[in-house]
C-alpha cells in the first residue's frame, strides 16, 4: 500500500498546474478516498474529532443498504442496473460541476445516487432514471451551490420531475414482487412483466392488501419502499448512530398516526385505517431516509418537530383527500420550502430566551 | 451550590500531566518575550548592560495599567540581541529581598493593590466576562476563584494546591481584604478526592466564601460561563474579577512576603510529551532547554496553552512568556491511513457514535494535529449546537456569516461565544467555526466603537 501512497504523491504535482489542473478535484477525491487526507489543523483547536463527511455519508449508505438489497430481492437485477445508472449519471454531473466550480467533490451524491432509484417504480426505463437523476442533481442541488446549500432533497426533485413529465410510466411501471429464498435476485425482469397496481391504488377502490405483506414487503411499489421491516431496521440504525434525527421521524410518524386517528373518527369515509396506511406506500421510507436529510430539514431541534408534523399531516391529507394516491413526495418537498422559515422562527424564539 | 450546565465535552487527549512537579535546572540565560497573550511590554525601563536583581522591573505595559515584566533572576540585561525579547545573561539565583511599595506599614486597600501590580500578581487577574486585565483601582462586583482547569492540558489545580493549602487560604483572606463586602465564589470541580475533602473542610467556615461546584467537563471552568451561570453578566462599570489557583498563591506571595511572583507552576503535557508532568518554571526560561529530549515524537507542534484554545509557538519565540500557564505538545501526522473512513474505528474515539468505539469506554487517544477529514459545506448535523456550552447555534451563525449578514450574526448571539473550540472540534465538515466567530466578534466590536465615536 506504500506503493500506492507514493504513486499518489508522485502524481499530485501534475494536477497542480497545466492542462490537468482542472481535474484536480477528481484527483483529490480519488486520492482521499484511498488515504485519509494529509491536511492539518491550521488554527486552534489543534486536535479534531475523527468524524468527517465521508464517514457520515458512509453511515447513511449503510442504513439505506438493506432497503436496496430488499429491492433487488423483490424486483430483480433491474434494480442493480438502476442503481448503477443513477450513480454513473449523478456522479458525472457532480464531478462536472466540481471541476467547473473548482470545488471539491462532495460525498453527498453517494447517498442521493442510492436513494433515487429506490423511490422509483422498478420497471421504469433506465433512460428515465438517467434523466431523472441528472435533473434532480442539477436543479435540486448544483444550481444552489452543491451539497449543504440545497434547499430541496435532490432525489425528490428528480422524482417529482419524472412524476410530472412521465406520469404514465411513473404510475404503471410496477413489477410483481418475487418470493421464496432468492426472490427475483437472479433474474433481470424486462418491462413486460408489469403488474396492475400498488396497494395504495387498490385501497382507493376499497381493496386492502394484507398487513403482513406490507410489513415484509411482498407487494408492488417503488423499489425500496415496500418492505417496512428492512426500512425499520436500517432507519433505527441511522437513529442509533445519530445520522438521522429521531425527532423528525417521531414527529412525522406521530403526527400521521394521531391526525389519522382523529380524522378517521370524524370522517371515516375519506380516511383509511391508520395502521395500514403507516406501513403502505413510501411513508416509512420517506420518514426515515428522506425527511431526515439534515441539509434540507430545519437545523434546530425545535424546528425538526414542526417540520415532521408538517410532513406527516400533509402526507395524510394528500393521500386521503386528493386525486394522488401517495403524498410523501409532495409533503417533504413542501416542508423543504418551509424549513428555513421554521428555523428562523425557532432561532428568534431561542434568541429571545438567550437575551432574557 | 451547583452550576447548571448544558453541552461541553472532554476531548480524549492522551498525555495528561501527572501531579508531579519537576524543577528545571538553572538556566544560563533567560529570554523574556516582550509580548504575551494579553500584554505588550513596550516600555522598557532598564538599559542595555544593566545589572538587575531578582524581582526588578524590566519593562511595563502602558496599555494595561503598567503591569511589569519582572526579572526572575539576577543577571545582565541585553536588549536587542534577540528580537522582541529582553535577554538576561549570566543569570544567578540570588536572595530576594522584599520589595517595598508605599509606606512600609501601609495596609490600605490602595497600597495593597499597587503592591499586587508591582510584584507581578495582578497579571493573574482577568475580567471574567471579557478576559481582559481589570483595572486594579476598580471596584469589582464579585470575585470568582477557580481551582479547576479543564482544557487539555492546563496546570491542574490539585497539583498546584498540594502542600500549599495554607498559602491558598491566606491568599483568599488577602483577596477578601481588598474588597468591601463583595462575595468571593470559589469554584471547585465535582470530584471526590482526599484533597477535595481537605479543601472543603478547611474553607467551609469562611463566611465571605461561596463554594460552587462544576462538573468535570470542559469548558465549564471558563470564567465567562461561570459569570453567566452565577448571574454576573457583563456590566462595564462593575467588573467581575477572576483568577485561578496560581493567582491566589501569587496574591499570598505578594502580600504576605512582599516578594515578586516570578516562579510559576506550568503544565507540560500532550501525546508527544515523553513525561507529562508539571514544571516549576520562570518567565524567559529557554524553550529549547524545556523541549530537549522531552518529546517522544517529532516533528511536533508546541502550543502555548491547551490543545483547544492555545496558540502555536513559532520559531521566533525563545523563552516562556510571562503569562504561559502550560505547554501542550502534539505530533504532526506522518502516515496516511488506507481507507480511513471505512475502518470500524474500535480505537477511534469520537463525539459522534459513528465508530465502533462508541460501544466501549475507550481511554485517551494520542491525537495529532491532523484535520482528519476534508473541508466541506455544513451538512447541518447539529453536533455543534449540542456541544456548545454557551447555548448558541454555531451552524446558523456560520450560515449567516457565509452570506455576510453581520447584523443577523450579532442577533444570534455570536458575542456569547467563549471560544472554547468544541464546535470546530466536532464539526464533520471541518469548518473553522471558532476562528470565524472570534473574527466576527472583533469586527462587531470595531463597528460598535465606530458607532460611538462622535461624527466629526
Amino acid at each position: 500500500m506504500r506503493v500506492l501512497e507514493r504513486l499518489f504523491d508522485r502524481l499530485r504535482p501534475t494536477f497542480d498546474k497545466g492542462r490537468l489542473a482542472r481535474a484536480r478535484p477528481l484527483f483529490d477525491a480519488i486520492n482521499n478516498f484511498f488515504f485519509g487526507p494529509k491536511t492539518v489543523a491550521r488554527v486552534a483547536p489543534h486536535v479534531r474529532d475523527p468524524l468527517d463527511v465521508k464517514r457520515y455519508m458512509t453511515m447513511a449508505i449503510v442504513g439505506i443498504a438493506p432497503a436496496a438489497l430488499a429491492g433487488i430481492y423483490f424486483f430483480g437485477l433491474r434494480v442493480v442496473a438502476m442503481i448503477l445508472v443513477s450513480y454513473i449519471v449523478g456522479g458525472a454531473v457532480e464531478v462536472l460541476f466540481a471541476i467547473v466550480r473548482k470545488e471539491e467533490i462532495n460525498e453527498g451524491f453517494l447517498v442521493t445516487g442510492l436513494i433515487f432509484p429506490l423511490i422509483l417504480p422498478p420497471a421504469l426505463p433506465l433512460w428515465m432514471v438517467a434523466v431523472g437523476v441528472a435533473f434532480g442533481v442539477i436543479v435540486g442541488k448544483e444550481v444552489f451551490g452543491g451539497t449543504g446549500r440545497n434547499p430541496f432533497n435532490p432525489a425528490l426533485v428528480g422524482r417529482c420531475f419524472l412524476a410530472i413529465g412521465y406520469s404514465k410510466a411513473m404510475t404503471s411501471a410496477w413489477i410483481e414482487p418475487g418470493g421464496g429464498w432468492i426472490g427475483r435476485a437472479t433474474e433481470y425482469v424486462g418491462a413486460d412483466v408489469v403488474s396492475s397496481a400498488t396497494p395504495l391504488v387498490l385501497a382507493k377502490q376499497g381493496e386492502f392488501a394484507p398487513l403482513a405483506n406490507l410489513f415484509w414487503g411482498n407487494v408492488t411499489g417503488c423499489v425500496g419502499e415496500t418492505s417496512a421491516a428492512v426500512i425499520l431496521a436500517g432507519g433505527l440504525f441511522l437513529i442509533l448512530v445519530r445520522v438521522a434525527n429521531w425527532r423528525t421521524v417521531a414527529a412525522t410518524l406521530g403526527s400521521f398516526a394521531l391526525l389519522g386517528l382523529l380524522l378517521r373518527s370524524l370522517v371515516p369515509e375519506h380516511f383509511g385505517p391508520v395502521g395500514w396506511h403507516m406501513l403502505a406506500g413510501g411513508l416509512l421510507f420517506g420518514a426515515f431516509f428522506m425527511a431526515t436529510d439534515p441539509v434540507t430539514s430545519p437545523i434546530t431541534n425545535g424546528g425538526k418537530w414542526v417540520y415532521g408534523v408538517l410532513i406527516g399531516g400533509l402526507t395524510l391529507l394528500i393521500r386521503s383527500l386528493t386525486g394522488y394516491v401517495e403524498g410523501v413526495m409532495f409533503a417533504i418537498l413542501l416542508a423543504n420550502i418551509a424549513a428555513p422559515t421554521i428555523d428562523e422562527a425557532v432561532a428568534r424564539w431561542r434568541v429571545r430566551k438567550l437575551g432574557k | 451550590m451547583r452550576l447548571r450546565t448544558k453541552g461541553g465535552y472532554n476531548v480524549p487527549l492522551a498525555g495528561k500531566p501527572t501531579g508531579e512537579i519537576r524543577a528545571l535546572p538553572e538556566p544560563d540565560a533567560l529570554y523574556l518575550p516582550l509580548t504575551s497573550r494579553r500584554f505588550a511590554f513596550t516600555q522598557t525601563v532598564v538599559e542595555d548592560g544593566a545589572e538587575v536583581a531578582p524581582g526588578e522591573v524590566l519593562a511595563t505595559d502602558p496599555a494595561n495599567f503598567d503591569v511589569p515584566l519582572l526579572a526572575p533572576r539576577a543577571g545582565t540585561v541585553r536588549l536587542g540581541t534577540v528580537e522582541n525579547h529582553i535577554t538576561l545573561e549570566n543569570t544567578r539565583r540570588e536572595m530576594e529581598r522584599p520589595v517595598q511599595v508605599g509606606t512600609p506599614d501601609g495596609h490600605s486597600i490602595e497600597v495593597k493593590r499597587r503592591r499586587l501590580v508591582r510584584l507581578g500578581a495582578w497579571q493573574f487577574f482577568e475580567d471574567a466576562n471579557t478576559g481582559r486585565l481589570p483595572d486594579p483601582s476598580g471596584v469589582p462586583r464579585a470575585v470568582v476563584v477557580s481551582t479547576a482547569r479543564l482544557e487539555p492540558f492546563g496546570p491542574r489545580g490539585d497539583a498546584q494546591l498540594a502542600g500549599r493549602l495554607d498559602a491558598f487560604e491566606r491568599g483568599l483572606e488577602h483577596l477578601q481584604s481588598l474588597l468591601e463586602y463583595q462575595p468571593i465564589y470559589l469554584v471547585v470541580p465535582d470530584v471526590q478526592s482526599p484533597l477535595a475533602r481537605e479543601v472543603h473542610e478547611s474553607l467551609r467556615g469562611l463566611a465571605y466564601l461561596r463554594i460552587v461546584t462544576i462538573p468535570l467537563r470542559y469548558p465549564f471552568d471558563h470564567f465567562a460561563l461561570l459569570a453567566r451561570g452565577l448571574g454576573l453578566e457583563a456590566d462595564p462599570s462593575r467588573p467581575v474579577w477572576a483568577l485561578r489557583t496560581e493567582g491566589v498563591l501569587a496574591v499570598d506571595r505578594a502580600l504576605t512576603a512582599c516578594r515578586a511572583c516570578t516562579e510559576r507552576i506550568i503544565s507540560f503535557g500532550g501525546p508527544a510529551a515523553r513525561e507529562p508532568a508539571h514544571l516549576s518554571a520562570v518567565a524567559g526560561y529557554p524553550l529549547e532547554d524545556i523541549l530537549a529530549g522531552a518529546l517522544s515524537e517529532e516533528p511536533a507542534r508546541i502550543i502555548n496553552g491547551g490543545a483547544l484554545t492555545g496558540e502555536t509557538i513559532g520559531e521566533a519565540q525563545k523563552g516562556l512568556d510571562a503569562e504561559c500557564a502550560g505547554l501542550t505538545v502534539l505530533a504532526e501526522p506522518r502516515r496516511r491511513e488506507l481507507f480511513a473512513f471505512l475502518r470500524p474505528g474500535w480505537t477511534r474515539r469520537s463525539y459522534s457514535v459513528c465508530f465502533l468505539s462508541a460501544l466501549r469506554r475507550a481511554g485517551p487517544e494520542p491525537l495529532t494535529t491532523a484535520l482528519r477529514g476534508e473541508k466541506r459545506a455544513c451538512i447541518a448535523c447539529g453536533f455543534c449546537e449540542e456541544v456548545c456550552p454557551a447555548r448558541i447555534m454555531p451552524h446558523l451563525i456560520h450560515k449567516y456569516l457565509y452570506s455576510g449578514a453581520l447584523d443577523d450574526v450579532e442577533r444570534l448571539g455570536v458575542d456569547l461565544c467563549v471560544g472554547c473550540g468544541l464546535c470546530s472540534y466536532v464539526c464533520p465538515s471541518k469548518i473553522e467555526l471558532r476562528e470565524e466567530f472570534l473574527e466576527a466578534q472583533e469586527q462587531l466590536a470595531e463597528e460598535r466603537q465606530h458607532a460611538e465615536e462622535p461624527l466629526a
